[in-house]
Parts: C-alpha cells; structure tokens; sequence
C-alpha cells in the first residue's frame, strides 16, 4: 500500500495516462457538445450545454483522485486530462489550461475536506460539490453567468451539480467497484 | 565479465496460487550468450525482471533467495551501480520509451547516467552506428517499426554499457531480418566487449550456434535448469523440425463464393507498407491457416477485417462492403479472438465471463452441459468464482477460446490460439474448434506460429510474404 | 521566449480577460496574436480551424447573453469576442511551442521534479496508441455484443486496466534505462531562462496593463 500513497514515476505516469485516456474518450463525445449548443442557440440556452456536459469534463478529477489516494492526485488528473484537449486541437485554447486548473483545484478541495482519510460516497458527493461551486463561481465571471437572472442561474447550477455527480460521483464510484472486485490495483 | 548466481530464488504472485519460481538454482556464465527458455507463463519475465533489479522497487511480493552479480547481491546495489551492472531490453516494443525521438531517448538514457553533456553526441552516435540505424537518429519513435523499435532499445543499452545485458523475448512481434541483426550484434558485444547476455525467447530459431548455454525453466515445478550440450542439441533439432510440421492441403475451388474480399486494399504507413493485395478470397466454412514472418503484417490485416485499423481500398463481407455495415451488427458476425487474451475480457468472474457470453451467443449450440463438459476438459471448472486477471496466461487463453465458441460466430479470426497452452489443452481447443466447424459451418481464420497439433484442422494455407497473399498447396 | 514561461504569460492574459468586460481589449489582442501567428508563418488550414471551431459555443454565449443576459448587446459581443481571444492566445502558444521543450525547461528552469517532467512526458508520447486502444477497447465490447460508450463503466475499468499495465511497463524501462528518482541528471540541451525572456514576459503584461486600464469602452 506504501507505493500507492507516494508520488513515485509509476503513480505520476498512471495518473497521467488515466487523464489521457479520459481527454481521449470525452474528445470522441465533443460532436454531443456542438450538437447539443447548435440546438440551444436558438433557445439562448446554450451555456446548457456546458453545465449538461461539465460531468464529464471534470471525470479525470474525482476518478484519479479517489484511486490513487496521494493529496494532489485529482488537482493533476484533471488539469492533465484538460491539457490533451489542447494538444489533440480543442475549441477552447489557451483557456482549457485555466479550466483545468480551476476544476482541478474544484475536485481536489473535496478530497483536501476529508484529510485525504475517508475515500467512499461521501467523499466523492464532497467533491463534486466542491467542483460544481468552484467551477461555477468561474463560469460566474468568464463566461457571464453573472447577467442572468436568479432562475437561470439555478437551474445551470443545478444541472451542472447533477451532471458532476452522475459522472464525477456516481461513474466514478462504478469504475472503482470494478476496479476493487478484479483485485488489479493491489499490487 | 559479471556472472550471475542466481541461489535458492522463491517467488509467488499474490493472487495466484501457483509458486512461478520454486528454489530455483542456476549460473548464467560470465562473458556468456546464456538463452532462458520455457513456456509462456513459467516465470521467466519475473526471473529477468529480478536480474535487472527492477523487482524489489515496483513489487512488493515476498521473493526469498539471492541473485548474485559476481559477489554483490542485486538487491544491495545503489541505482547507480546497478545501471553499470545491468539494463534491460522489454518485450513491448510501445512501451519502454519516454521520449518521442530516437535521438531524444539517447540523450536521455546518457543524461540519466550523469554524462557529462560535451560527451553525450559522440556516445550517442557510436551506440547508433554500433546498432547500424544512425539513419533513424531523428526518427519519431511513434513511427517505427516494432524491429526498429528493438533496435532503439538495444542502442540505449549499449549507450549505458552495463557489464550485462537482459533480454525478455524481444523479438516476440518483430521481422526476421532485425532479428537476425540484433541477435549478431549481441553476439557481438559479448565476443568483443565480454557482456554477459541473458536472453529469454520461445522461438529457438538462429540461436543454435550463437548461443553458450541454454537454461530451462519448467512451468510444472517451478524448477530451473541448464542443459548439457547434448540436451540442448536436441531441443534445436525438436524445434527446427516443428518449425516444417505444415499440414499439406489443397488449394481451395475457386469457384466457391467467397465469404470475405479484398479488393485493391492497401494497408500500412507511408514508410511502411504492409499489405498491398489486388483481390483475395476466404472461403466459408473452412479453417485457413495465415503463416508468414513476424512483423509482416498478419494480425495487422485482421485488424483491417475487423475495422480496428484504416486501410486503403474495399473489404467485403458476404459480398457487402465492411464500412457500409452497422459496427455492432458487423460485430456480432466477424469475431477476432485477441493474442492478448484480456482484451477480449469484460466482466470480472470467469462464471460471469461465461454468462455474457451465452446472453449474447449467436445460437444455443453449446448447452449448459456442453459448457460444463468443457470446462472439466480444460481443467477450468474450479476456478468459476475466480477473477479473470488472476488466471495463469493458459487458463486466461483457454476462458477466451470458451467464450468465443459459446458465442459462435460465423467467422472467426483466430490470433495465436495456442499460445501458452500444453499439449492437452491444445488437443482439446483443437477438437473443439473442428466441432464448431463441422456442426455450425464456422469460417476460420488463423494464425499461428504453433503448429503442432494443428494439422488436423488447417484446410487451406495461406502464405504472406512481400506484401501479398497467395494460398499454397496442390490443386484439388 | 523561453516555453515555460511563454505558457504563463498566456495563462495569465487569459485569466486577466476573464475578468476584463472591454470589447476593445478582446479585438486588440486578438489582432495582435493574428499578427503574431502570420509572422510565425501558421499554416492557412491551422488558421481557418482557429476561426470555424470556436464560432458554435462564441455564438451560442451571444444568443444566450441577447436573450436572457441583462448586460445588453455589448456585454453579449463582449462574451463572443473573448472566446476568441482565448484560443489566439492559445494558438500563439501551441503553435510555437514543443511539449518535450516544455517538460525540459519546467525540469531545468522551473525546478519541477524530473519524475514529473519525464513521467508527464512519456505519457502525452503514447497518444497514438491510447487511441487505438480504445477503438480496441469499444471494438472488442462489441464483439462481446456489449456497445461500451463514454458513459459506461466498463469502458473506462478497461482503459485503466491498460493505463496501470502501460504505467508499469514504462516505469520499469525508465528505471532501467538509469531514470532514478530525485537523481541529480546532466542536461544535454540546456534551456535557457534569459534576462531578454524576463524582459518581454514583463514588457508583454505593462502593454497589456496599460490596454487594460487606457482602452476605451464602448457604450
């Protein structure tokens, strides 16, 4: 158990191919976010798109974090994961290293709540808490959450909230079942 | 000049039941070409890993027994001696770089040392000329061949120097001439330079008179051991005789209608074309055996038949183009059992394996008493609760063949199905697969460098050399 | 300018126009960033994907802002813009720079620790194969008659599967290849952090300080 809790090359490289991974997999569902803005714009419900789909931008967070239990683990998980949508071409630039580092920062915040002790529900439903707010309070300045009215404003925070917990929480929590029935992570 | 001792070495894997080295007690020669053989599965990664000091950092299970370099035990070492006493070359090629050119790898590999920058260009060119691929210095390594790739690696052991050199199957997936290269330019560096080599292969082929010794490590005991010159003589002349052991078949009736087309398909990287075939046939119903050097391209043309790669041209199954069908229903007709038996893995019991496989099987050929027959013959029926990745190689490989009969295919691309498994296990697979055959009309395609025991399923032979494929045999 | 901190200056431009409401700012720098990357000689098709990618989401914020925001027209174009000014202040990063010229200069200039650097590294040179192996992955569920999507499971337990085996694989050759932890290492390309880099990193934020605070707002 010793190895797992340590930054060693083994950890730092696994963390970083499990974001990879991540970026790959969420790259191939990018036609659902255009597909799903083209189909809002028309509504002017377009940042709908966003909150829908922010599960499953901030995935490699909360998953790195909760199987490779190092303080930091999900602060680099998610910015890495972020950081391939740069190299593979994606639509937002340089400011996928900023919301890597802002939903990195959100999902670490609820792993550093918990002194890195406890690792089961609770802590995951704390760190997607913490990832919906401090991602929320960024999109509040960046991308002008601030000029909407109180009921949009609840109904993005509540759809992101939502789709940070089905991804972040609860698919999470399916991969680690698997992942501790098939024993591959013991050794 | 190192030798290397290896005394009373006991090591077990946590989650399987089996010792993989029992006591094991051998010498590999100093300034020696010493061949470590023995089936798949018999340890012998683990005891290399052990050599190259890679072990005691990244495992923690229990290993008991000494491996001595000349007087110092491996595990005493700082990591500064044991790069001078040993370095590694691996078995998968993709995985043994950090860097993305040759030349960036070399410098990191001279850096690592502690080489004194002035220095690292002229090392780094002796280590590419001595390997004789200086024309690949500024190669991505992305874009290399898997015997390219080997030749890299063998560079940046020759770059660190270690008095002793490791070699876990290396040349597992690569193309003959590199390997014939590589095997003279270790011969080489042990003649000239006295490095001790420790290399371990299952295809014996060229190493007859290379080699000085040949060890052997049983997979039933555990148990290590080092042949005599006789002994050794004989399991060259066994395997050079196996390697001809070809069932002669005849060609197949042209007439026929073919199951899958190529047409005009052309498949590789522009500097590396693999495949280029104006028009082929498979014909239903019948077991064609693909054979042809490693590294030519056949499991990469059944990734074609399979859509895991692009390719150039048109593949046809059942006279339908492969990219006009829906990928899952194509999916459930044209069947690839993996080389790597995990990949075709989905659940985490074997009993659960065994369950998605009938929900999804084509039809119920394979009742539940069939299922239960089988698994007693593959001594599989004690493990039904066990996870899958804790499975010895033979019995993961066996659990995949299960599956893939259960879910009966029409066509079915068989990649290595023999690899790792003994004689009786092969003789039941074999069975099983002629059944299949014979009872539901399944077309088989097939790869294999095992050959033994082969014979009497093979209907037709496929020969691929020079970017072709022609069928062999004499004419019905 | 040395990568690293090329890369903090445009995180730090962009993190400043996140909180910026000027248009003029937006235009500015995204014209000085297209005049940037015409000077590099970007690649015509690089830059028509520069303009199309982003126009969806750029769009659908403007439509959204006009419909339902209470900043007005101006604040809804303000959004639009900074969209774009995003990915051109990106680009001027991504297409000048080289990811192992980036690890290298964090190692050496920016005191990261090498396992990181190289650790990162070796991970981001396996892309290629991380995607073939998930068409594998998704091609053998099918074969299994089971579909693996990017919300199941299953898909992502395989694909950790191959990461933990791949992670082990490298770091076992890294080791052996005389990569040690914490191990002082000789550097064969030194990268440079020189006065002339502080000077432009320092020069580029004043300039667009003084864009900031001098730029006139539109109405």
């Amino acid at each position: 158990m010793n190895n797992r809790q340590r930054w060693s090359l083994r950890n730092i490289i696994l963390i970083a191919l499990i974001a990879i991974f991540c970026g790959v997999i969420f790259w191939g569902a990018g036609f659902l976010y255009t597909g799903l803005t083209v189909m809002l714009t028309p509504l002017g419900m377009a940042p709908f798109a966003n909150d829908i789909l922010m599960g499953l931008w901030c995935l490699a967070g909360p998953l790195t974090g909760y199987l490779i239990r190092i303080p930091g683990s999900a602060f680099l998980g998610e910015f890495l994961g972020s950081a391939v949508e740069v190299f593979l071409g994606g639509q937002w630039g340089a400011s996928a290293f900023i919301s890597g580092i802002v939903q990195g920062f959100g999902s670490e915040l609820g792993f550093t709540m918990t002194g890195y002790k406890r690792y089961n529900w609770g802590t995951l439903l704390l760190s997607c808490l913490t990832t919906t707010i401090v991602t929320y309070l960024w999109d509040w300045f960046r991308s002008g959450y601030n000029q909407y009215g109180l009921l949009m404003n609840l109904g993005l925070f509540a759809t992101r909230f939502i789709s940070t917990f089905v991804f972040g929480g609860v698919l999470t929590k399916l991969i680690a079942n698997l992942l501790d029935r098939s024993q591959v992570m013991d050794n | 000049m190192t030798q290397v001792v290896v005394s009373d070495f006991t090591f077990k894997y946590q989650h399987q039941e089996t010792t993989v080295l029992n006591h094991i007690n051998t010498t590999f020669a100093s300034a020696a070409f010493n061949l470590l053989v023995g089936p798949s599965g018999s340890g012998k990664t683990t005891l290399l890993k052990f050599i190259a000091g890679l072990y005691p950092q990244f495992s923690h299970n229990a290993a008991t027994g000494s491996i001595l370099f000349d007087h110092l035990a491996i595990d005493s070492l700082s990591e500064q001696q044991r790069c001078q006493q040993v370095a590694m070359v691996f078995q998968n090629p993709n995985q043994q770089f950090a860097m993305d050119t040759v030349q960036n790898e070399l410098v990191f590999v001279l850096e690592n040392l502690q080489t004194p920058p002035a220095q690292i260009n002229q090392q780094l060119n002796a280590a590419l000329s001595f390997c004789d691929i200086t024309d690949l210095k500024k190669r991505e390594l992305n874009t290399l061949s898997g015997g390219e790739k080997q030749r890299v690696a063998l560079a940046c052991i020759v770059a660190m120097n270690p008095a002793v050199i490791v070699l876990d199957e290396p040349f597992a997936s690569i193309d003959p001439t590199s390997r014939q290269i590589l095997i003279k330019q270790l011969k080489e560096l042990q003649l000239n330079q006295q490095k001790t080599i420790i290399l371990a292969d299952h295809d014996l082929s060229d190493y007859e008179n290379i080699v000085d010794n040949v060890h052997q490590l049983d997979s039933t005991t555990g148990k290590i051991q080092r042949l005599t010159p006789k002994a050794s003589q004989e399991l060259f002349a066994t395997f050079n005789q196996q390697q001809h052991d070809l069932p002669a078949v005849s060609l197949p009736d042209t007439t026929q209608q073919p199951i899958v087309t190529l047409n005009d398909v052309y498949v590789g990287h522009p500097k590396r074309q693999l495949l280029h075939q104006d028009h082929f046939n498979f014909y239903p119903g019948k077991t064609t055996l693909i054979t042809g050097h490693n590294g030519i391209g056949k499991s990469t043309l059944f990734n074609a038949i399979t859509k895991l790669i692009k390719y150039q041209g048109e593949i046809s199954y059942q006279q339908q183009n492969i990219q006009k069908l829906r990928n899952l229903k194509y999916a459930q007709q044209v069947k690839l059992l993996f080389q790597d038996a995990e990949n075709q893995f989905l659940e985490i019991t074997v009993q659960e394996e065994l369950a998605l496989a009938k929900k999804h099987r084509n039809n119920a050929f394979y009742d539940d008493q069939t299922i239960q027959q089988i698994l007693t013959q593959l001594n599989l029926a004690n493990h039904l609760n066990q996870v899958v990745y804790s499975l010895s190689e033979g019995q993961k490989k066996k659990l995949q063949i299960m599956i893939m009969l259960i879910m009966a295919p029409p066509v079915l691309l068989l990649d290595e199905p023999l690899k790792g498994l003994d004689l009786q296990s092969i003789k039941v697979v074999v069975n099983l697969l002629q059944t299949a055959k014979e009872q539901l009309n399944q077309t088989q395609l097939l790869i294999s460098h095992q050959l033994v025991g082969l014979a009497p399923l093979v209907d037709y032979h496929v020969n691929f050399a020079d970017q072709h494929l022609s069928y062999e045999g004499v004419s019905a | 300018m040395n990568p690293g901190l090329k890369l903090l200056l445009t995180i730090l431009i962009a993190l400043e126009i996140s909180f910026t409401t000027n248009l003029v700012v937006n235009l500015v720098l995204i014209g000085a960033s297209l005049i940037y990357l015409l000077a590099k000689k970007i690649k015509w098709l690089s830059l028509l994907k520069l303009i199309l990618v982003p126009f969806i989401p750029a769009f659908g914020l403007l439509v959204s802002q006009l419909f339902y925001g209470h900043g007005g027209p101006i604040y809804a174009w303000i959004l639009f813009s900074r969209i774009y000014a995003y990915v051109f202040i990106g680009a001027t990063f991504t297409i000048t720079s080289d990811i192992t010229e980036l690890a290298l200069t964090l190692e050496q200039n920016f005191h990261l620790p090498a396992k990181f650097a190289y650790g990162v590294l070796a991970a981001f040179n396996l892309i290629p194969k991380i995607q073939a192996e998930i068409k594998i992955i998704k091609t053998a569920g099918m074969m299994r008659g089971v579909p693996l999507h990017f919300w199941s499971p299953k898909l992502y337990f395989k694909a950790i599967l191959a990461a933990i085996s791949w992670s082990q694989n490298l770091a076992e050759a890294m080791t052996s290849h005389g990569f040690v932890e914490g191990q002082a290492r000789t550097f064969y390309q030194p990268m440079s952090l020189t006065l002339k880099d502080w000077l432009s990193f320092g020069s580029i934020l004043v300039l667009v300080q003084l864009l900031i605070i001098f730029a006139p707002t539109l109405p």
